[in-house]
């Protein structure tokens, strides 16, 4: 996902490059207020965790392989601006210290790989968290679906950018690049729910958006939870809405009839390409993008919303499923449900949970925690070999 | 981990005039060679010819291994691949047409996109090289610093650079257990396992930049450390940043006419 010089023209460049600046400087400023002089030494460290994580490659099958991104992950643990801070950071030095992505580029891939992918998961997120069910597997579901959409989102941004520079058309472009990130997207849903599982088996106070059994609890201890989500939302959707505006100025240049934008296409491009050769700006009417193209945009739309449904029944089918199977060899796991049981009014110095509690007065009533976490009893070690 | 990885290793190559420029200078030069390049029209030739001339003048009073430099750049070649392949499906509008085999044609827009990919991406990844092997680490933060880079962000990066070591010594380290235990993983669903690695990996890295930071605080850290002074601009920057921006304006305005 890291493009290299000469793939962009310059008026993408100069767009990516202001959208990128201005959220990193507001996620700078944002961060360093939430978290004080602890920023950089927790962020650095961090942003040395998700460089090292990005370096294990895992297979695809038939020899070749992808990497873990860990935008939507980062967004879960850290929340979404740190998440940014730390993405940005990451891609920085791999443009600088090791050439990986291009100087001229360096404003999109922070783009795609900061803002894009940590906004995406993190609004999926969120908004499935009140969709699935209170327990630790439904959670991870919503964590799974959100690191999936926000590789493929994130690839499809890339596309985006490459067909507005006129470098390859959206029509193949979008298919490519969504296609290969769906697969490496199962990976990246299956390393951010291991993650999880283990670091709420083990540190659940680390974790910035936690299942709804903990939220439960902050929101009745502060009121300062639901605004924020808002606030979380509107971005993500924000987001969103920024790429259907680049998208839409294609669609409505498109008109009707197959045959007459062919003509029309035919006609401009040799009076151009007569004239002045090839210059970035000329690029801006994108020549692939004919109505084939709107039906593989809408295919690849109407694909990864059902793609979405598919796995969000899953995840619901699977939770429940696994939630009545814990529920008859429940009483395994009680010593495994620090979950309910702290105040979390400051997630990150709230500290140790507290196993010898036996009841959790802040949860919901259909959520045993017992039941939750007995799930997650077979990974939870996996770590250490 | 590997060779790919160099700047980890903190290892200069070579020696000459260009390693002991001012970093600031340095990222000005290399940066400003890569933008000034990723926004030259492709159908000015000579212009590439003549920045492609600047950087290998650098590469030679620089002294780097040119097995090595060519080898990081071919790495760059399998994107440009990717747009050579939707070429033949791409027939942005006019110019001459190429037969190549089997009645697949290619359009001379096309190919002047494929060498605007090419040479724009060769020329970013070279001189990117140029300045990570003529600057260490710390020196490159320090550069970027000077530059008024806001120093949250720097300070985060150096804390990432320190880290990324101790990190890595861990995922080698597990990853020799993985395979003493005979694990090999081949399909996706072994990814679970990789998983498991990377959540220890976490779990270790956040515990320990929470230590890190105690022990910070115990030694008085107020969220603000002391900023090492870079060595400074005198007659050698000069006439490296000169002599730079002298020629990138006279190529581009040459571009212009």
């Amino acid at each position: 996902m890291h493009l290299p010089d000469g793939f962009l023209d310059t008026p993408t460049v100069l767009v990516t490059s202001t959208g990128a600046l201005v959220t990193l400087s507001y996620a700078v400023r944002r961060t360093s207020r939430e978290l004080g002089e602890r920023t950089v030494p927790l962020l650095g460290v961090t942003a040395a965790f998700v460089f090292a994580a990005q370096m294990v490659n895992f297979p695809i099958g038939a020899g070749t392989s992808g990497h873990f991104l860990g935008a939507a992950f980062a967004a879960v643990v850290l929340g979404p601006w740190a998440a940014v801070v730390v993405m940005a950071v990451v891609a920085a030095v791999q443009a600088v210290g090791m050439a990986d992505g291009g100087i001229s580029a360096l404003g999109a891939n922070t783009l795609n790989m900061a803002v894009v992918a940590v906004f995406v998961g993190y609004g999926a997120h969120r908004a499935l968290r009140p969709l699935l069910p209170p327990t630790i597997p439904g959670y991870l579901a919503g964590v799974a679906v959100a690191s999936w959409l926000s590789v493929v989102v994130a690839s499809g941004a890339v596309a985006v950018e490459l067909a507005v520079s006129g470098t390859v058309p959206l029509r193949f472009a979008l298919p490519a690049m969504t296609s290969v990130h769906m697969v490496i997207g199962i990976g990246e849903a299956l390393i951010a729910t291991t993650v999880l599982a283990t670091i709420l088996a083990s540190r659940p106070d680390l974790v910035h958006s936690p299942p709804r059994g903990l939220s439960a609890t902050a929101r009745r201890g502060t009121s300062l939870t639901p605004p924020k989500t808002w606030g979380f939302l509107a971005a993500a959707l924000a987001v969103a809405l920024a790429i259907s505006v680049f998208v839409s100025p294609f669609a409505s240049q498109a008109p009707d009839g197959l045959e007459r934008v062919g003509q029309d296409h035919g006609f401009d491009g040799a009076a151009e390409s007569g004239d002045r050769g090839f210059t970035p700006i000329s690029d801006y009417q994108l020549p692939g993008f004919e109505n084939p193209a709107l039906a593989t945009a809408a295919a690849g739309l109407v694909g990864t919303l059902a793609l979405f449904a598919i796995l969000f029944g899953l995840g619901r089918a699977f939770s429940g499923r696994r939630s009545k199977a814990a529920a008859a060899g429940g009483a395994v796991a009680a010593s495994l449900h620090p979950l309910g049981g702290h105040e979390h009014k400051d997630h990150r110095h709230s500290g140790h949970t507290h196993r010898g509690h036996s009841h959790s007065p802040h949860l919901p009533e259909e959520t045993d925690p017992d039941h939750d976490h007995h799930d997650d009893h077979d990974h939870e070690h996996g770590g250490d070999s | 981990m590997s060779g790919a990885h160099h700047f980890l290793t903190d290892t200069r190559f070579g020696a000459g005039p260009i390693h002991r420029l001012d970093p600031r200078a340095k990222i000005l030069g290399f940066f400003g060679l890569t933008l000034v390049g990723a926004t030259t029209p492709p159908t000015a030739i000579w212009a590439f010819a003549l920045y492609f001339a600047i950087l290998v003048f650098l590469v030679g009073l620089s002294r780097l291994p040119l097995r090595f430099l060519l080898t990081r750049v071919a790495a760059v070649l399998p994107f440009v691949a990717v747009v050579a392949v939707f070429l033949p499906f791409f027939h942005r509008g006019g110019g001459r047409e190429f037969d190549l085999i089997l009645g697949v044609t290619v359009t001379e827009a096309g190919l002047v996109m494929l060498w605007n990919v090419l040479v724009k991406a060769i020329l970013g990844i070279l001189s990117m090289m140029l300045l990570t092997l003529t600057t260490s680490f710390p020196e490159l933060v320090a550069g970027l610093d000077g530059l008024r880079v806001p120093r949250v962000f720097t300070l985060i990066v150096s804390f990432m650079y320190r880290y990324s070591f101790v990190l890595l010594e861990e995922h080698r380290r597990m990853r020799r257990a993985m395979e003493a235990r005979n694990h090999k993983g081949r399909w996706l669903w072994d990814t679970r396992i990789v998983g498991h690695v990377i959540s220890s990996l976490f779990m270790r890295s956040y515990t320990r930049g929470e230590r890190v930071y105690v022990a910070m605080t115990s030694r008085g850290y107020d969220g603000t450390m002391p900023a090492a002074s870079p060595p400074g601009i005198h007659a050698p920057e000069a006439v490296f940043l000169t002599l730079i921006v002298a020629s990138l304006t006279a190529i581009r305005i040459g571009v212009a006419l």
